[in-house]
């Protein structure tokens, strides 16, 4: 492992490097349960920021809140500030439509709509944007070809996208999410419910991602953390224990609630 | 021990079985008996005549016309409306006291008496228009139909999984389209079987149009008049002391059971085609 993260340290990116997305002072509630404790985070752009710790420590919770798809269950309830591009996204003026544009979001369990491959690509798509029928399907092709999906479907876009495999249907969620043109990716444990070639296609297609969109991660993998991102954070009890470079999180931690952790002493 | 254990067994299995076989014997009776005595007045006439004078032969013509108009205008009455209400009750209201006290009211009416339900109508619809007519009687099945709908949409929307939604709604789309392009997708053979049931209920359903469409001898296609129905004219003929009459009776009900039958059939395609 350690010579993985050698061979990753020369794309490390710093703290100082523009932070896309600034949590500041972030609470969080399910009801009376309290879920995050005054989290402090910058996550820079263009890189893949890990989150990683023990099962219950907040860290979907976090993600959760950059999109603000909590807003959904109503006993939820999230405090503080979380700033993209310098604009609170918390505020309740922030629009939700906009804010879940930019923000693309795939979650641990594959979420194929009941529908073609097509139109589960182009059905965000052509809600936002009025294209003509030519340019859709060019679209449709460009974020499938994204997503590393698009030679195995090219030729069946009007199959049933529940027809696909559990990894396939995992990279048509990423298409559907990049096909809307996002700037930040949520990846809320996006490789769990794979099997290993998946998981190694998927983490593959990130690093390909990582260019061009900010991206978070939440895992239960460590290795994962370390082979796919750049800069890792360790919640644990719904705090922010440590934030670094993946590389030094992994060999140098400065907590030792940290160090117990990659160490695998709980978790 | 184990002989104990093996009597018990075959003790439950023989209540078992003649539990079924008690309740078979009487389905395969009432199914035997109608089409025994339906087939035989199953002809052409049956479908081109209309109901007969005492003494003279005829058909169904205007009965079957007349039940069709009423449910189909029953169904596009009450589909729309459950839809919507039961929708509101899964996705938009469920955490909401307005849709705890509609869902409330939705079983009330869900098991209140048919004749009930024409009762209403005769005098909310048929006293203040001074006859009876079509529309009440399509006015009164929409009512039974709607509860049925409004349940089963509820409960299909119910089954889709959260992520479903949350997925839908992390593309920034708003509540209503995720619903009505994502959300019904998935729970779409669940809401076609509700309709399905609720429309086999409804063709049967004789009390709430004894009070609203009555009946009709003659042929009339108007909504706003008195409307033959098959299920009030088995009523009628089978009271009836006319030999013509009973048979035509039969005849209905053989019609009227196999519609049904073939309702449930589609119903049971609809529910294995949901769970694939």
């Amino acid at each position: 492992m350690i010579e993985l993260l050698d061979r990753r340290a020369d794309e490390a990116v710093g703290a100082e490097a523009t932070a896309k997305i600034e949590v500041r002072g972030l609470d969080f509630f399910y009801g009376k349960t309290r879920a995050l404790h005054a989290v402090d985070l910058a996550v820079p752009a263009n890189a893949v920021t890990a989150i990683i710790g023990p099962s219950g420590c907040g860290k979907s919770t976090l993600l959760r809140t950059i999109n603000r798809i909590y807003e959904l269950y109503p006993d939820q309830r999230a405090s503080g500030e979380i700033a993209i591009d310098a604009r609170n996204v918390l505020d309740p003026r922030y629009p939700l439509s906009e804010l879940r544009r930019s923000v693309g979001m795939v979650f641990q369990k594959p979420t194929p709509f009941a529908t073609s491959i097509r139109k589960n690509v182009a059905f965000a798509l052509s809600y936002y944007e009025r294209l003509p029928k030519t340019e859709l399907s060019d679209r449709v092709e460009d974020a499938l070809r994204q997503a590393a999906l698009w030679d195995e479907v090219n030729d069946k876009l009007d199959a049933s996208a529940l027809s696909l495999s559990g990894g396939q249907q995992q990279r048509l969620c990423i298409a559907r999410t990049l096909a809307v043109r996002p700037e930040i990716i949520l990846l809320d444990e996006p490789t769990s419910a794979l099997d290993p070639i998946s998981t190694a296609k998927i983490e593959e297609l990130i690093h390909g991602l990582r260019q061009r969109f900010t991206i978070v991660i939440v895992t239960h993998n460590m290795q994962q953390a370390a082979r796919v991102s750049q800069r890792t954070a360790f919640f644990h009890l719904g705090e922010l224990i440590e934030v670094g470079e993946t590389t030094q999180i992994f060999t140098n931690p400065h907590a030792q609630r940290t160090q117990d952790y990659i160490t695998g002493r709980y978790g | 021990m184990p002989f104990r254990r093996k009597l018990a067994d075959i003790l439950a299995l023989l209540f078992a079985v003649t539990a079924t076989l008690f309740g078979l014997t009487w389905l395969v009776w009432i199914l035997w008996t109608t089409l025994a005595e339906g087939a035989a007045a199953i002809t052409p006439a049956l479908f081109t005549q209309m109901t007969p004078s005492p003494g003279s032969s005829g058909g169904l013509l205007n009965a079957f016309y007349g039940s069709a108009v009423m449910v189909l205008l029953a169904l596009a009455i009450g589909t729309p409306l459950g839809i919507a209400a039961g929708t509101y009750l899964a996705e938009h209201g469920r955490h909401s006291r307005l849709a705890a006290v509609v869902s409330f009211l939705n079983d009330v009416l869900l098991s209140a008496p048919a004749i009930v339900i024409g009762l209403f109508v005769y005098e909310l619809v048929v006293r203040p228009a001074g006859h009876f007519s079509g529309y009440a009687g399509a006015i009164a099945l929409a009512m039974i139909l709607l509860p049925i709908v409004v349940r089963t949409t509820d409960e299909s929307l119910r089954l889709v999984p959260n992520q479903m939604r949350e997925a839908a709604f992390a593309l920034g789309l708003p509540a209503w389209r995720a619903t009505s392009r994502i959300i019904y997708k998935s729970a779409l053979s669940g809401i076609v079987t509700g309709i399905l049931l609720g429309l086999a209920r409804i063709a049967g359903e004789t009390a709430p149009l004894l009070f609203t469409a009555l009946n009709n001898q003659f042929w009339s296609a108007s909504i706003a008049q008195p409307l033959a129905n098959v299920p009030v004219v088995i009523f009628q003929y089978a009271m009836s002391p006319y030999d013509e009459w009973h048979a035509l009776a039969w005849a209905g009900a053989l019609v009227l059971t196999i519609f049904v039958l073939a309702l449930n059939l589609m119903v049971r395609f609809f529910a294995r085609k949901g769970s694939k």
